[in-house]
């Protein structure tokens, strides 16, 4: 029908000439036609869309086949022209071609009798072939027949049916069967049925013979064969030809389609790998190699590569994985590479960024520590715990000590209150039983109240033990700013406000965050903007410094910065810290860059405080919630003392803080030494002026400033008087990463982010490096993460806010890097309920693999990567310092500790971790040490009774306060106790002494290294939790069981002397003696520690190859050489050897083990070889030592596992049971850390 | 249509002008272009910026059929000789044609290229627009805005204006039976199989009424409401944050509050029974008022039958007092019940929906009429 209407074509009048009627007339078939065309067109079009467009990975499976078959010959034309770790090269090899030759000519001896048998084979079978069908014919038809006898009627017809049987089998058939000769001449032969089957079965048999007898005869070329190809395998580089082309012939007949992982059970179906195709092919495809001919790698390049870690997907089998559980991203679409990789607005797993590839690791490893390959994500765990994230945002497993601290507290609390009920109730019940009506009722009372007391004393006894379990928790807990308590004592006032205004700006990349100037930036700069920032200032540090503890540290005098620049660099301080010099930081970044300390800081406090960082001013008492003073002692009749073993509260009993809660720990240093460093730092700034504080004094101010200290969550970090319990002001971020889109309040840049608009200009994105402008939306977890960190108070833009409402995070000192790591980490962290990975898939790890991960904890939290060198590759601070760079103080870094735990005995780990001094063992053997290896001594007999005795709850009756009880292992100072009795008149300036420092100057096992390991103080949970690590990484068994070693004969122990001297192994050339004139020199430990400290396997690898076990000891490697089955010293040995067939090694090994102190001064003394003399040998191993057989050569060392205490080791006591140690944990912990301590039996 | 002018009229000039700087001034204020392409893309609403341009054509085209079979019936009213052969409107019939038409093939085969051509179009829409998913469900997060699908957003728009249990469930009813009703109310036998506005004033105007006013709150729905069902103009931006004031109040207590109220010391309006009876008398004097709007309406026939020749108030004047014979006649074969019928459902719906909607909207009066067991 038209559309145009003829309006005005009603007339009348009839037209001029007669017009057909349209309606009828018109043809529609044009317009038809092109509609039916473009009804064609569609329907192809939906056609090509089914089939292509919504299989966009078709056209990219053919495109990788093309390159990647391309890539493939380009392989094999590179083998044939022989490049190096080719197939050409490795056949041309002299031990392939040996092997070749071998192979052929096994091959070649057995190709007669091969061919032969050949023949005959291909003989029988054209025979067997002719006859087959004949006679499988007539054994058709008899059975047929069989089979009606079977079921004929009559008797009648069965006879007849047997006689044509009878006759069947006589029927003689022609048959047309090969001769025998092998000539192809075909006979023709009349044969019956028995004839026929007989003739098969024997073909049959022959044709079975010769198979086998092939098969033996080919066995040893096969053998020798397969031992070629599978040299030519091991040493090409990549594949062999022939697996090439394996791979070139199996492209050739590609089967395009859908690469899918389905697995039901975890609900996981990924379908990457239809354009990833690359991603487990053998060979290792690169974005170059998978480049179109003659480009540069374009994006499908990009996709079609291996996966860069093929150890990762071994760990994580894709078959089982697939690949979104870690990556992210729709595993199932495949139409488009955005869907793919979730990148669509409403996908709730986007495939990670790159940068944050390690985010998904997370996921299923959040309670890891220390994540072997994701060194982003465990960067940014370093940089969440150590930067203080930590103080103001709770997250699960993060801050351990403190949560585990506050639980007990409550259980305290609530025990402490249900003791108290049912008292009451006691008492009720006993009053009431005077009142009861008969003698039943009133005896029923009483046993109420009877019971109820009883039920109060074991509550008294949880109450205990969770006493103790807070006890060590408190020591462990720290902070991670600075006591600011403390800081009247240890600031110049002025400097406070100073420093408050911008912390980055007096020292650039301290923890401390920026807290204000941020608005100012963001909201254009205002004056009363600046003015209440100011106010807010002045209030905060009144508040602080009317807060502190008022006394004066007692006056040090200056010492000397030379000797201190030394002591400073060379102690280890460096690891930690680290000191402006000739403008570039040096040092390491964990502690404080101490280069302007002297401009803010009392010299004094800082003498004090390097002297022992842990040495608290006053204790502080959680249950009073104060600090307590000298008054509260002296009014419960008790000393000022408060350490370790003196933590109970005078008034309450209850456990108190006696500790500072700082990592740094005790260098054992003199007090001339501390005044030297102190001297020195002071040494590198001058004093500037500040301007006037003297607001500070203004007791109007405290309120706001306390105010305002709570506001900001200043007591998250730092230790403020009344506020120690404050509870934290951030968010809690243990599943930040899955917060939903929405609950990110992106304020009033959500337009911005959605844009994709840069958030400082509201302008595109400039890119760095071409200046082109581009929009890059980050409306996403990871933009309103990683600008939240770059700038905290970037969402209050444009926000008209009340100060106190304004967003409270200040800006912490942050790099590009660092924002990255920790992005990552809080992105990854999804919880469980927004993870990828199916919950059922999630790591659990092992006791052993949790005793690792328990271990990082500790080791992050001390920093002892910064001395130490504990994971393979990796390098600590020190080693990066310019000062070890040389040969000589290479020598003097730390040990590495990879293999920390088989090489030492963990009872002794565990002490020496306690005391790095080892004080109690000054050039002679512990009493009771030796007696170890042949029997319970009577130490261990004591602490055996001393651990019966911690069971039934009696040994953690609190510590005898008295002037001895400090006397911890005895200083070397020789001081006896400092604590203060009632009789000291000067109280404060007796508090503020330093007190003795017990090892003083001491190295426990390396006395010859400048850096000293200091003394940390680790409660008896953290020594348990790192002697486990150690014990776990070197995947030493547990619980430990001691080998025990045989003791020497005479005979052997006089060898044994001699080899220790011999001019070959001047082994107390290096190894300490115990001599001062030859320890000056002596780069190696002392022999004597070797029966404690090591252990007699690791020991015999040690000796006989250093250089494996810790690469770059100054130890000589090759010092034994392989006979036979046994190890012999390769230097010259002494005559007297010649006798003797057993292993050098092991003889030294056990020789070393029952070195005595005489015995080694003997050696010492009679510095030439070979004076084998009838000196007495040492009592402790005459007892038990029973004569080994002579002259028997042994191949192995001699110890074999069994128990060297009939205790067992202090270690299986303290094994826990769960995850969590239990207050009986930690009191049978208390026992073996207190026997490991105290040696006074 | 009817009469083509060579120039436009000054008055329509200046219409035109003026809506064109409207449109530039809108342009120019809007700036928010990405919110407005964030809407009208998403595929679910396709169907909807589908409508903004089909309704208007299609509206238009049933109009412009319907003048074209109006003006033919005038024609043929006016000359009965013309009418026994003159019954084709759009290729009025000449000598030597075919009186009628058969529907086979001149018809089915128009019906037959439409079908292909609707195949065409339903094949490129599905090719490129794919079916839009969402996020799974989470039931901690309600998305925001939460919108039905678009064929139930009027339904949803109702809701900012009635109570749910009315919006919901009586009013919808209301239509159903309303629509279900109306074809038995009619007493108008003329129009039947043919598109005309001069036979069926009235029912068209309350047909077309209802479904504009339908549409209408389709669009609101789509393009106006953002988070929090809070009332965006096209192109301002959907803020998640938005905070607005909207404090609404019931009649009676705008009554007793307002200076009149409070002057005539209405007070008790607020309270108890008082509000009760203020809001019955309201709704009661409403239905009245209505009722005769109604009845007034139903006896307007079409503008165009008053003189031409007199100026445009004094025809308006004549239009609104003096009842068209037609519309009479119509009337007259209505019965008691189908008047009342029809009145019921036009004041409850056609009437009671727009008059509440300006109320909230402009006024911001919550109810008009509140007892304890309903609110109107």
């Amino acid at each position: 029908m038209a559309d145009a209407p003829e309006t005005d074509a009603i007339v009348k009048k009839e037209p001029d000439k007669p017009v057909r009627d349209p309606i009828v007339s018109r043809s529609t078939s044009g317009i038809l036609f092109v509609c039916a065309m473009l009804l064609t067109g569609t329907l192809a079009w939906a056609l090509y869309d089914e089939a292509y467009g919504q299989r966009a990975w078709k056209g990219m499976q053919q495109e990788f086949v093309k390159r990647y078959n391309r890539y493939l010959r380009r392989q094999l034309s590179r083998s044939r022209q022989g490049g190096p770790g080719t197939e050409k090269e490795v056949k041309e090899s002299e031990e392939y071609k040996a092997l070749d030759t071998e192979a052929k000519e096994a091959a070649q001896s057995v190709e007669g009798r091969r061919k032969e048998i050949d023949n005959q084979l291909a003989i029988i079978q054209s025979r067997l072939d002719a006859i087959t069908d004949p006679y499988q014919n007539a054994r058709g038809y008899i059975t047929v027949l069989n089979y009606k006898i079977e079921t004929a009627g009559k008797d009648s017809a069965k006879n007849s049916l047997r006689q044509e049987v009878a006759k069947e089998r006589e029927q003689q058939s022609t048959i047309e069967i090969p001769a025998e000769d092998g000539s192809k001449r075909v006979q023709s032969v009349k044969m019956n049925y028995t004839q026929m089957e007989a003739l098969y079965t024997e073909l049959k048999d022959k044709k079975g013979a010769l198979l086998t007898e092939k098969a033996e005869l080919l066995k040893k070329p096969t053998e020798l064969a397969k031992k070629r190809d599978d040299y030519l395998k091991e040493n090409v580089t990549g594949l062999t030809d022939d697996q090439i082309r394996s791979l070139i012939r199996r492209n050739e007949n590609f089967d395009y389609s859908l690469r899918q992982i389905s697995v039901l059970q975890y609900d996981i179906v990924d379908r990457c790998e239809t354009c990833h195709l690359g991603v487990r092919e053998p060979v290792t495809l690169t974005p170059t190699a998978m480049a179109a001919q003659r480009k540069k790698p374009d994006a499908l390049a990009h996709a079609s590569v291996s996966h860069p870690s093929k150890e990762l997907l071994q760990i994580h089998n894709p078959e089982r994985f697939g690949c979104s559980s870690c990556h992210g991203g729709n595993g199932r679409a495949t139409t488009s590479v955005e869907k793919g990789h979730g990148r669509h607005k409403f996908w709730l797993h986007p495939l990670w960024a790159r940068e944050n590839m390690e985010a998904g690791c997370q996921q299923c490893h959040s309670q890891d520590r220390v994540l072997q390959f994701a060194p982003t994500l465990t960067e940014g765990k370093d940089l969440f715990q150590n930067r203080g994230c930590v103080g103001c945002h709770r997250y699960e497993g993060f801050d351990r000590e403190t949560d585990a601290l506050s639980n007990a507290r409550q259980t305290i609390k609530q025990l402490e209150e249900e003791i108290s009920n049912n008292e009451r109730e006691s008492r009720l019940a006993r009053d009431e039983s005077g009142n009861a009506e008969d003698d039943t009722a009133a005896q029923k009372l009483l046993a109420r109240a009877e019971s109820l007391r009883v039920t109060n004393s074991l509550i008294a006894a949880r109450i205990e033990q969770l006493n103790t379990t807070s006890k060590y928790l408190m020591q462990d807990q720290k902070k991670v700013g600075p006591n600011l308590k403390d800081v009247r004592l240890k600031l110049r006032k002025e400097w406070i406000p100073e420093w408050l205004r911008d912390p980055q700006n007096f020292r650039p990349g301290t923890k401390m965050p920026t807290f204000w100037r941020i608005d100012g930036r963001l909201n254009q700069q205002d004056d009363q903007q600046d003015t209440r920032e100011d106010e807010e200032r002045k209030a905060i540090a009144a508040f602080i410094w009317q807060e502190s503890f008022d006394g004066r540290v007692p006056e040090r005098q200056k010492g000397n910065a030379v000797h201190g620049k030394e002591l400073f660099e060379t102690r280890g301080c460096m690891a930690c810290h680290s000191i402006d010099e000739g403008g570039q930081r040096i040092g390491g970044d964990f502690a404080a860059n101490l280069t302007r300390v002297g401009e803010k800081a009392s010299y004094d406090y800082i003498v004090r405080w390097i002297y022992n960082p842990r040495e608290r001013w006053a204790p502080y008492c959680p249950k009073e919630k104060r600090d307590l003073t000298r008054e509260d002692y002296e009014r419960n009749g008790k000393p000022f003392v408060f350490d370790q073993d003196h933590s109970k509260c005078p008034n309450d009993g209850a456990e108190i803080q006696v500790q500072n809660m700082t990592v740094m720990p005790n260098f054992r240093l003199s007090e001339k030494d501390t005044e030297d460093i102190a001297t020195y730092l002071f040494s590198l700034s001058n004093q500037s002026s500040w301007p006037d504080a003297s607001f500070m004094d203004d007791p109007k101010l405290k309120d706001t400033g306390r105010a305002l200290v709570r506001q900001y969550g200043c007591a998250n970090c730092h230790e403020i008087k009344g506020l120690e319990d404050e509870q934290r002001i951030g968010k809690e971020l243990s599943a930040e990463g899955s917060t939903p889109i929405e609950r990110f309040d992106f304020a009033l840049l959500t337009k911005p982010a959605e844009e994709g608009l840069d958030p400082e200009t509201f302008k595109p994105f400039k890119d760095p490096q071409t200046g082109k402008e581009q929009e890059r939306p980050w409306y996403n977890a990871h933009g309103f993460i990683s600008n939240k960190i770059k700038e905290p108070k970037i969402y209050d833009k444009g926000k008209e806010k009340e100060a106190k409402d304004q967003l409270r995070m200040p800006k912490p000192f942050m790099t590009e890097e660092w924002n990255r790591a920790l992005t990552t980490f809080l992105i990854g962290s999804v919880g469980v309920e927004g993870a990828n990975v199916p919950q059922s898939l999630f790591y659990h790890a092992t006791d052993r693999q949790r005793d690792i991960q328990d271990g990082w904890w500790v080791i992050k939290k001390y920093n002892c990567m910064g001395c130490h060198s504990i994971q393979v590759g990796q390098n600590s601070v020190l080693m990066g310092l310019p000062l070890y760079q040389s040969s000589e103080w290479r020598d003097q870094l730390p040990p590495r500790l990879t293999s920390e735990g088989a090489r030492v005995d963990p009872d002794w780990l565990l002490r020496f971790l306690h005391d790095p001094s080892l004080s109690d063992e000054s050039g002679r053997a512990a009493p009771g040490r030796s007696d170890k290896t042949v029997g319970p001594g009577p130490q261990n007999a004591a602490t055996n009774n001393q651990y019966a005795a911690s069971q039934s709850g009696t040994s953690s009756s609190p510590p005898v306060a008295g002037p001895g009880a400090r006397q911890n292992g005895g200083g070397a100072q020789g001081s006896g106790s400092t604590a203060s009795g009632p009789a000291a008149s000067n109280a404060n300036a007796d508090h503020a002494r330093l007190k003795p420092q017990p090892g003083q100057d001491r190295n426990g096992v390396r006395p010859y290294l400048k850096a000293r390991m200091p003394t940390f103080s680790f409660s008896p949970q953290e020594l348990r939790t790192l002697v486990r690590f150690f014990m776990a990484v070197s995947a030493q068994q547990d619980p430990y069981i001691p080998e025990k070693l045989e003791p020497l004969t005479e005979q052997e122990r006089n060898l044994a002397r001699q080899l220790f001297t011999s001019r070959g192994a001047p082994c107390l050339k290096c190894h300490i003696t115990g001599d001062p004139e030859h320890d000056k020199t002596a780069l190696a430990p002392n022999f004597l520690l070797a029966s404690e400290r090591l252990k007699p396997g690791w020991t015999f690898r040690w000796i006989l190859d250093p250089q494996q076990i810790s690469p770059g000891t100054g130890m000589p490697s090759g010092l034994f050489k392989k006979d036979g089955e046994r190890w012999v010293f390769s230097g010259e040995t002494p005559p007297a050897f010649n006798e003797f067939h057993g292993d050098h090694a092991d003889l030294l090994v056990r020789y070393m083990f029952e070195l005595t102190a005489d015995e080694q001064r003997r050696l010492a003394s009679t510095s030439p070889p070979a004076t084998s003399g009838g000196s007495p040998a040492p009592k402790e191993t005459n007892g038990a030592a029973a004569p080994a057989p002579q002259g028997v050569s042994r191949a192995a060392p001699r110890w074999r596992g069994r128990t060297r205490r009939n205790g067992g080791s202090a270690l299986s006591y303290i094994r826990p049971s769960g995850r969590a140690p239990t207050a009986q944990d930690m009191n049978v912990v208390a026992v073996a850390h207190r026997r490991a301590v105290n040696f006074s039996p | 249509m009817e009469e083509r002018k060579p120039r436009l009229s000054p008055v329509k000039l200046a219409l035109i002008v003026a809506g064109v700087i409207a449109l530039g001034l809108y342009i120019w204020w809007v700036q928010d272009w990405h919110q407005i392409w964030t809407i009208t893309s998403a595929p679910d609403n396709v169907p909807i910026v589908a409508m903004l341009f089909l309704v208007p054509f299609f509206t238009w085209y049933g109009i412009k059929q319907a003048r074209d079979n109006d003006r033919l019936v005038n024609q043929l009213e006016s000359d009965p000789q013309l009418a026994k052969t003159h019954h084709r409107k759009v290729e009025p019939w000449r000598p030597g044609w075919a009186r009628e038409l058969h529907v086979w093939p001149y018809l089915v085969r128009i019906e037959f290229l439409a079908a292909v051509i609707v195949t065409v179009i339903l094949f490129i829409w599905s090719i490129t627009l794919n079916a839009p998913l969402e996020e799974p469900a989470n039931p901690n997060l309600t998305m925001n805005p939460s919108k039905a699908p678009w064929y139930f957003l009027g339904l949803q728009e109702m809701l900012v204006y009635f109570d749910p249990w009315i919006a919901g469930v009586v009013m919808p009813s209301i239509i159903m039976v309303g629509l279900m009703a109306f074809p038995y109310v009619d007493s108008n036998p003329l129009g039947n199989g043919y598109y005309t506005i001069k036979q069926r004033k009235f029912a068209l105007l309350m047909y077309g009424w209802g479904w504009l006013m339908w549409i209408l709150l389709i669009v609101i729905g789509t393009f106006i409401r953002g988070p929090g069902w809070v009332w965006f103009w096209p192109g301002q931006t959907w803020d998640h944050n938005v905070v607005v004031f909207d404090r609404n109040i019931d009649l009676h207590d705008w009554v007793a509050t307002s200076w009149l109220g409070r002057t005539l010391g209405l007070g008790f309006l607020s309270g108890g029974i008082g509000k009760f009876i203020f809001g019955a008398i309201v709704v009661g004097a409403f239905y009245l008022l209505g009722a005769l709007f109604f009845h007034w309406l139903m006896m307007r026939g079409g503008f165009d039958r008053i003189d031409r020749k007199l100026p445009w108030w004094q025809r308006l004047k004549l239009w609104a007092t003096t009842p068209d014979e037609f519309e009479r006649k119509l009337l007259a074969r209505t019965s008691l019940l189908q008047y009342l019928t029809f009145q019921f459902f036009a004041i409850s719906i056609l009437l009671a929906l727009p008059i509440k909607l300006i109320l909230r909207l402009a006024l911001n009066i919550k109810y008009v009429w509140v007892t304890p067991w309903f609110n109107i």
